[in-house]
């Protein structure tokens, strides 16, 4: 038998009205010299000649043991079965679905159907939003929170009939639930080819590549800058921001180096937790102290912070030393014979300054979040947690993805799955690179910190 | 070492011609009584071969735009039908290989067929429906709205019809037009199979199992374990035994006493890939069975349900079909790169110095 590649298959969601058929009839009239097979969904209204063009009926099919991870697209495993018999006719395979479809049992016809599972890979999931309209309909309805939570990207459609502050907002509302999708802005579903087809979606490294910060921990704050100093009173100014308060931790002899930020970073998140200190403009701030900043009055306010050695001190705040000018500027020491030195200053500039991902309310019951470990795992432990995670979450869990590093293989284990259905195979090789591990899920009220300690009991 | 068995041959395939058609074949099936084969591929095309040597008798391309999904000989052989995506079915003559009838019965594809057992009517499964067309080409009957496609249907007895689709599977006479019986099951069946009685009806199902029936009882049981879909499944003509496939494995399924359940299946392991074709002789406990490598084995299956391999040949290619001549003594098969074989078959008696045939 001869061994061919893998036929990619690209899922294409949104509700009705999101502009699917539009970006369908892009898709199959722009020269991109690949032969598409369609598999339109009953209601489709593809009138194109160029290709094969299929329509399904999406008959959902459950299992009899009721499972809803069982739960497969009957029509197409009928129609992909029919199509696996014409592949030199074509070499990439679209499904679009209907705007109330579930993405689950279309996903899961990948993995379920071991004959289609042998002919064909599912490349990534594409949904399309209606910018105007999705923020009702992700309120009202389960398949929409789900065909985000599934997607690999977004495409955030007819953004002309919305301001760009809504988009951003809606953005940020998206991107809560999906931290893993790629967040597509378009007018008329005018977005190029490369973007929805071939994504190899499953490639975190792909994923990380446009967002770094993607898997990293959220913090209570969102700036630290770090200053050098010499002993002395330093004024910290800060001119009329977005909040009539903020917070601030201040440390001294803040490293600034990554791993001096980290430490920086762990230990204000410890500071944080405890009950803020409130002060008034032209107070003394205290060192590592948890200190809420009185921001109401109008024009720049002045907090000091004393220094008593050289060295640095490094600030960790709540929102951006942009969004309220924040400026630091050196207070002559004043002596009894001339207080009014008090007033000369000098500007003392950031020597080093790092944003964090900020934490902040997840309104929507759908979410990601990523564990990232350095280290090897056991792969009996990791499989027993997998299978005992995905049997009792499964349903909530909408996809895993991720690598992880098994003691004694040489390559990566990548990790991809749809409810509680997950293949795992080796990839590339891990050559001199450090041993680490990564997996993202986005699933529906996760207890993350469950799932991490269970993840951290299979490390080695 | 006395504890081996050694395999002794008892038959063997011969070599007998083989031809090539345009594309994947994906159906075949004895016309004329067993003097021609008809092999249909995916994208319509369709060709006749002499059973003698393969010389082609007549090829017709593309005749169901979209492609062709199924064939059916008549029970006279002297015509057949064929059926595809463009919701067409075609009624060709064996002979001349020309269309006589083009009959159009619902929406959707046209996609699975089959000729009563006296060759009276024309059952098609169209999306949800399906239909029964006589000799006229006229529509007989048609069925309720099914809940969702139908996956296979056969004929039970000659005013009776059996349908099978997700959850169910039903019994229509379509003579009164009613129901007479409804198994019902949820799961996804995607083929179906009835014994040479009518008593017992088995279906393969999505979730890899073997769900089968006895009408008489309503009695039903469920044969789990199987690695893949064991959508091959094939009784011989006692009705003892079902073969089924769903695996690289061929299982047994004994029907005598009280079994199937509770006891242990046959199994016949010797092709390298899952089995993608299997049938049972007209006559005898003879089974043919092809696999996804391109294997194909004939098979004597003992009174347990196991059985000796007795012959075998090797395609190349996925085999995608198996056609026993009328009269056994060849079979025919077709695979995915449409490669055609056919082997005369001959078992040798249990006193070969007394075989002179």
């Amino acid at each position: 038998m001869s061994i061919q590649q893998k036929v990619p298959v690209t899922i294409l969601t949104g509700f009705l009205g999101s502009g699917k058929t539009t970006l369908l009839n892009r898709i199959l009239s722009e020269e991109h010299g690949k032969r598409i097979a369609v598999i339109e969904n009953e209601y489709g209204e593809v009138g194109i000649d160029q290709g094969l063009v299929i329509n399904a009926d999406e008959e959902v099919f459950e299992m009899s043991n009721g499972c809803i991870c069982c739960t497969v697209r009957g029509d197409l495993i009928r129609v992909l079965g029919n199509l696996m018999k014409r592949r030199d006719k074509f070499d990439y395979v679209l499904v679009e679905t209907t705007g109330l479809a579930d993405p689950g049992p279309v996903a899961q016809t990948f993995f379920m159907d071991d004959e289609i599972r042998d002919e064909f890979s599912l490349d990534g999931i594409v949904t399309l939003v209606d910018a105007a309209h999705i923020d009702q309909q992700i309120g009202r309805s389960d398949e929409s929170s789900e065909q985000v939570a599934f997607a690999d990207v977004l495409v955030l459609n007819k953004t002309d009939l919305v301001s760009t502050e809504s988009l951003n907002t809606l953005e940020m509302r998206l991107r809560d639930m999906n931290r893993m999708a790629r967040v597509i802005r378009s007018k008329q579903a005018d977005v190029s080819v490369d973007t929805v087809l071939n994504l190899n979606a499953f490639d975190l490294d792909e994923v990380l590549k446009r967002r770094p910060t993607f898997l990293e921990p959220e913090y209570p704050f969102e700036w630290t800058g770090v200053f050098k100093v010499d002993p002395g009173r330093y004024e910290v100014s800060l001119d009329e921001g977005p909040d009539p308060t903020m917070s601030i931790v201040v440390i001294s002899d803040q490293g600034t180096d990554e791993s001096s930020l980290k430490e920086g970073a762990e230990t204000s998140v410890r500071l944080y937790a405890e009950p803020a200190l409130s002060l008034a403009p032209n107070s003394i701030i205290p060192i590592e102290k948890h200190v809420t900043l009185q921001l109401q009055s109008s024009g720049r306010k002045s907090f000091i912070v004393e220094a008593t050695k050289k060295g640095t001190i490094g600030m960790f705040t709540q929102h951006t030393a942009e969004e309220f000018d924040i400026k630091v500027r050196r207070l002559e020491r004043p002596t009894e014979d001339a207080p009014e030195n008090q007033n000369e200053t000098s500007a003392v500039s950031i020597d080093t300054e790092r944003v964090w991902v900020a934490e902040h309310e997840h309104d929507d019951e759908v979410g990601t979040f990523a564990i990232e470990r350095s280290g090897n795992v056991d792969p009996e432990k990791m499989n027993a947690w997998m299978g005992q995670l995905l049997a009792e979450k499964g349903v909530d869990i909408f996809r895993t993805k991720g690598f992880i590093s098994y003691e004694g293989e040489s390559r990566r284990i990548v990790f991809q799955g749809v409810h509680m259905l997950f293949t795992a195979q080796p990839d590339q090789e891990w050559g001199n690179e450090p041993r680490r591990n990564q997996l993202v899920f986005i699933g529906r009220n996760l207890d993350e910190e469950e799932m991490r300690r269970g993840f951290d009991q299979c490390l080695i | 070492m006395s504890d081996l068995k050694v395999f002794r041959p008892q038959g063997m395939l011969h070599e007998g011609w083989s031809a090539q058609v345009d594309d994947y074949a994906i159906v075949c099936g004895w016309a004329l009584e067993g003097e021609t084969l008809v092999v249909g591929d995916v994208a319509g095309g369709l060709y006749a071969f002499d059973n003698i040597d393969g010389t082609l008798r007549w090829q017709q391309s593309e005749v169901h735009a979209g492609g062709l999904l199924a064939m059916a000989i008549h029970p006279r052989g002297s015509t057949f039908a064929t059926a595809g995506q463009d919701g067409y079915v075609l009624i060709w003559d064996s002979i001349k290989g020309k269309t006589s009838q083009k009959l159009k019965p619902g929406k959707g594809w046209a996609e699975h067929i089959k000729w009563s057992h006296d060759g009276r009517f024309l059952a098609i499964a169209c999306s949800r429906y399906v239909y029964v067309f006589d000799a006229n080409g006229d529509e007989h009957w048609r069925s309720p709205e099914h809940p969702s496609t139908v996956s296979a249907i056969d004929w039970s007895k000659p005013n009776e019809l059996a349908t099978a689709c997700y959850g169910r599977v039903t019994f229509f006479d379509i003579g009164s037009d009613i129901i007479n019986q409804k198994l019902e099951w949820q799961g996804s069946l995607v083929s179906m199979t009835l014994s040479p009685d009518g008593n017992i009806v088995a279906c393969g199902s999505q979730d890899n199992s073997v769900h089968f029936w006895r009408r008489s009882t309503e009695e039903d049981a469920e044969m789990t374990g199987y690695p893949g879909k064991p959508s091959q499944l094939t009784f011989d003509q006692t009705g003892q035994f079902l073969a089924t496939g769903g695996s690289d494995q061929i299982t047994v399924w004994n029907f005598q006493g009280n079994g199937p359940e509770g006891t242990l299946p046959g199994q016949l392991s010797l092709h390298p890939e899952q089995i993608s074709s299997l049938t049972f002789a007209n006559r005898g406990p003879l089974l043919a069975s092809g696999a996804r490598d391109g294997s194909v084995l004939v098979w004597f299956v003992d009174q347990n349900g196991d059985g000796n391999p007795l012959g075998g040949a090797f395609l190349g290619e996925r085999v995608s079909g198996i056609a026993w001549h009328p009269n056994d003594r060849s079979i025919a098969a077709i695979d995915a790169q449409g490669g055609v074989s056919v082997w005369p078959f001959k078992i040798r008696s249990q006193a070969p110095q007394k075989d002179n045939s």
